[in-house]
């Protein structure tokens, strides 16, 4: 355990030390102080709305003013941030479990189970994730569920296809074949092997899908399958002031501008994090120490 | 078309890889530059034809026959490239455009750089095809239908089609098995010094150098150590880093020859058998 | 030629497998489909006199099976609650709903694919950053937001240029085929742009990878520039991945296709689907997800079979076994 902080130290510093890397971390460690503060203050009560000054211009009062029913734009971003960081948690870890299910069937020692795993992932792949929100939406209404399963299925699958050669080279590698051999589960290849294996393009991957999600957020919930109108979240800002932009423009700004800069930060985390655990461009790695997880790996 | 290349020197990321090299190439004749691999020979060859990829630093003085081609310009040195000069490739397999038919790549530089009739670049399509050695046939086929050492011959056809005046072969012979390297070898100088024309041979391979060559370059770590006649030079090398490097060539010579045997324990024994019973064990194997 | 039929043959299975699953998905998730079109507090009676209306009292392979046959024949069924063909309903949305997809593709194509061929051959470290950054916002950019700056730009009536219609369809259809044109032409482009910044992130990827090849050292040899040379050599080469690419693109673009077909007020098959998830007509739903379900798979038939035609080596290689892989 104690190797693996180590590890994440040696990433997070290197990112840390390049441009490219400071600003992604720095935009996601605001959005998570934003959405703790939010649990507990805004600079007004959400749900006070005024029907005598709607569409302010951004005020000493109202930062950035004030949307359609008179509410606070920056108090509605704010605890919007905290609705769209359980969305991309949840859909991430969705995603990671699905993936590595997925992973491990498509390696997994039964040639029919495999053969017919990579079959339906790469069909299932072609499949839009937004098709199976508005089923989903069906029997679920608007909710956050529809878009963490839906966005969690979908982005399940791009990772295992993402990760599958590098865990069938894992998979069918000597020493795994011994430790098969040696009566080891399939469950502890899996963890102990394979994970620690695919777990950069891991990581990659699934940062990039969290900018998707972000994304998706406000996509569905303005098809109306996503967040339920009333729960604050970007989408749900950018949904109900967006028709009015050419009027507002000022309002409408603001949630879409939120909506890009995390989802350029998720993005550049994704490159940054690439750089960052590549032994090839970060000398940090190199110097040998502390990465006992990969060990593993590098047998052959 | 002679070369005259007067204090080269090369970087990458600000790190120099070739430092102040000087290198002549006369008029007909055949040069080999010889040097363990990272030794930077690659290098200058790219760098005679502005080959090397814009961000590497390139810096001295390289004349192709009068024409100066440090800071030229990208389309002058177009102009010069595949008209006066040819190049052979070392790994003709991951260099001959997949998509083209032998016959297009062959009339590649033909088409960028005369108004040929289409009947007489076939014509001579043809005529180089024979030259080299392949069946006719070849002419409709796609690279990956053709062995190792029928591409190399369609690389040299495309070097020597519009009869340049130079042509610069980097280890033209390194990926192919070794009684094809020996006729791929044989071919290459049958046709250059037929056509008159001059040729810089890159190799890290003696046996071949003595066959292409009649004088040439050591080449250590991006400097020059030794020049001379092949021959004297291979008889006795006068600079201890060449001695080392023919040793080191020899051993490597050996282990291209039979690649199973390169883990044996009798590899570093083997490295002291001598060039003639080396020769003699590649025919056989 | 074997490797055409093999995967025409792909093709009709996972037909038949789309099929499944969405009859499966809408059959077997939490609810009864009846209770759920009729309302929630509509009487058991009504419940009951729906449910053997739509036959959903029949056992699931028969409801399915008369479901595929109908297909077969072109006919979704009704609508429960406009009363009409869902086949008229679903051909006129369709005939909004492709060509905006493919008029965006295009566009995507014009802006993605010289941005991406320029970023590959940037020099300096500087303008590489820019192009980098190009591409990353330009696909962080919500398509909703996008739009909406596009209708403010250059939407007749609120746009600063003022110039395109930015809201509906014309009743006529594509029997007017300017005005119709002209009003998927903001749409398209909204698509267009988001789409063509990923595509100008995988051109350039592509390319990258054939940039410092033989390939195109091989081809300066012979004469080119090496500007030429990455344009006539090094796109050609990274052609097939691109157009796969171009593939998987089109099943991220739907999202954002539904978007943009719902500000822009344009009657098609996302618009559509949006408005019968909300009133829970399921047999349009139905209808609907399999007929995009199947363009896409289509397009994904296409793509390979472009991909097979445009990389001689796959094309001569005895068995595709590689390709399906």
């Amino acid at each position: 355990m104690n190797d693996a902080n180590g590890y994440a130290a040696v990433v997070l510093r290197s990112m840390w030390r390049r441009a490219s890397g400071r600003f992604p971390l720095m935009v996601i460690g605001l959005w998570v102080l934003v959405s703790v503060v939010s649990l507990f203050w805004t600079p007004r009560p959400l749900m006070q709305t005024d029907g005598y000054h709607t569409w302010q211009a951004p005020s000493a009062e109202h930062w950035l003013g004030t949307d359609g029913t008179g509410a606070d734009v920056f108090s509605w971003l704010m605890a919007g941030s905290r609705t769209n960081l359980i969305i991309v948690i949840l859909t991430v870890l969705v995603a990671a479990a699905l993936g590595l299910l997925f992973v491990a069937a498509m390696v997994s020692r039964h040639t029919v189970l495999a053969g017919a795993s990579v079959v339906v992932v790469d069909a299932l792949i072609s499949i839009p994730t937004v098709l199976i929100a508005l089923v989903l939406a069906v029997p679920l209404g608007a909710s956050v569920a529809v878009i963490v399963i839906a966005c969690g299925f979908g982005y399940g699958l791009n990772l295992a296809r993402v990760a599958r050669p590098q865990a069938l080279l894992v998979a069918r590698s000597a020493y795994v074949e011994s430790a098969m051999a040696d009566g080891a589960s399939g469950a502890y290849v899996l963890f102990r092997h394979i994970v620690p294996n695919i777990l950069p393009v891991m990581l990659v991957q699934l940062s990039l899908s969290a900018g998707t999600a972000v994304l998706a957020e406000s996509g569905l919930t303005y098809l109306g399958v996503g967040v339920p109108s009333g729960t604050p979240s970007w989408g749900h800002s950018l949904a109900t002031t967006v028709r009015f932009i050419s009027v507002y423009p000022l309002t409408v700004l603001w949630p879409g501008l939120v909506v890009t800069v995390v989802v350029v930060a998720l993005n550049l985390f994704g490159d940054a994090l690439r750089d960052a655990i590549d032994p090839v461009t970060n000398p940090a790695l190199r110097q040998g120490t502390g990465v006992s997880g990969k060990e593993d790996g590098h047998g052959r | 078309m002679g070369v005259d290349i007067r204090g080269l020197r090369i970087a990458i990321g600000g790190q120099e890889i070739v430092h102040g090299v000087d290198l002549t190439v006369g008029d007909g004749e055949r040069v080999g530059l010889i040097g363990s691999s990272g030794s930077g020979k690659s290098m200058i060859a790219r760098a005679m034809l502005g080959l090397l990829p814009p961000d590497v630093a390139v810096s001295g003085s390289i004349s192709l026959g009068g024409t100066e081609v440090v800071g030229a310009s990208d389309r002058t040195l177009a102009g010069l490239r595949g008209r006066y000069t040819g190049m052979v490739f070392q790994n003709p397999g991951a260099s001959l455009n997949p998509v083209l038919s032998v016959g297009k790549q062959i009339e590649l530089p033909l088409r960028l750089h005369y108004d040929l009739a289409r009947a007489e670049r076939v014509d001579r399509v043809r005529a180089m095809l024979d030259k080299v050695g392949l069946p006719p046939d070849v002419e409709g086929k796609h690279p990956h239908e053709l062995s190792g050492g029928q591409l190399q011959r369609v690389g040299i056809a495309t070097a020597l089609i519009t009869s340049p005046r130079l042509i610069v072969a980097d280890e033209p012979t390194t990926a192919l098995d070794s009684i094809t390297q020996r006729q791929i070898v044989d071919l290459l100088v049958s046709l250059v010094d037929g056509a008159g024309a001059s040729m810089l041979f890159i190799t890290h391979d003696f046996s071949v150098l003595a066959r292409a060559t009649t004088r040439c370059v050591v080449l250590d770590e991006g400097s020059v150590v030794e020049t001379g006649e092949t021959a004297a030079l291979l008889a006795g090398p006068q600079d201890e880093r060449t001695e080392r490097l023919v040793r080191a060539a020899r051993a490597l010579t050996l282990h291209t020859a039979w690649p199973d045997a390169t883990r044996d324990a009798s590899a570093a024994a083997s490295a002291q058998v001598s060039a003639r019973e080396c020769d003699e064990a590649e025919v056989r194997a | 030629m074997r490797f055409v039929l093999r995967r025409l043959l792909l093709f009709v299975v996972a037909l038949l497998a789309i099929s499944v699953a969405v009859f499966a998905m809408l059959r077997i998730l939490p609810g009864d489909v009846a209770a759920v079109m009729a309302g929630v507090n509509s009487p058991p009676e009504r419940v009951a006199q729906l449910r053997a209306e739509l036959g959903l009292d029949r056992p699931l392979p028969v409801q399915y099976l008369d479901w595929c046959g109908a297909l077969v024949r072109g006919d979704f069924g009704t609508s429960m609650l406009t009363g009409r063909s869902i086949t008229t309903q679903v051909g006129a949305r369709a005939a909004v709903t492709f060509p905006l997809i493919i008029l965006g593709l295009v566009i995507a194509m014009l802006i993605g694919i010289p941005l991406g061929c320029a970023a590959a051959l940037a020099r300096g470290r500087r303008s590489r950053a820019i192009y980098r950054l190009v591409s990353i916002i330009g696909g962080a950019i919500p398509a909703l937001w996008g739009g909406m700056l596009l209708i403010l730009l250059f939407g007749r009536g609120v746009g600063l240029l003022g110039v395109l219609p930015s809201q509906g369809f014309p009743t006529s259809g594509w029997g007017t085929p300017g005005a119709a044109l002209a009003s998927l032409a903001l749409p398209a482009l909204s698509v267009g742009v988001i789409v063509g910044a990923s595509l100008m992130r995988y051109t350039r990827s592509a390319l990258g990878e054939f940039v410092a090849s033989g390939y195109i050292e091989m081809a300066m040899s012979c004469g080119m520039t090496r500007t030429q040379a990455v344009l006539h050599v090094g796109l050609r080469l990274a052609m097939p991945q691109m157009v796969s690419v171009v593939g998987l693109t089109f099943a991220e673009m739907i999202t954002g296709v539904m978007v943009i077909e719902n500000l822009f007020a344009l009657p098609g098959l996302g618009t559509g689907l949006v408005t019968d998830v909300g009133n829970r007509d399921l047999i349009a739903v139905q209808g609907e997800l399999f007929m995009l379900a199947a363009f896409f798979l289509l397009i994904g038939l296409v793509v390979d079979l472009a991909h097979r035609a445009l990389d001689p080596r796959l094309k001569a290689s005895a068995d595709g076994n590689e390709v399906s892989a």
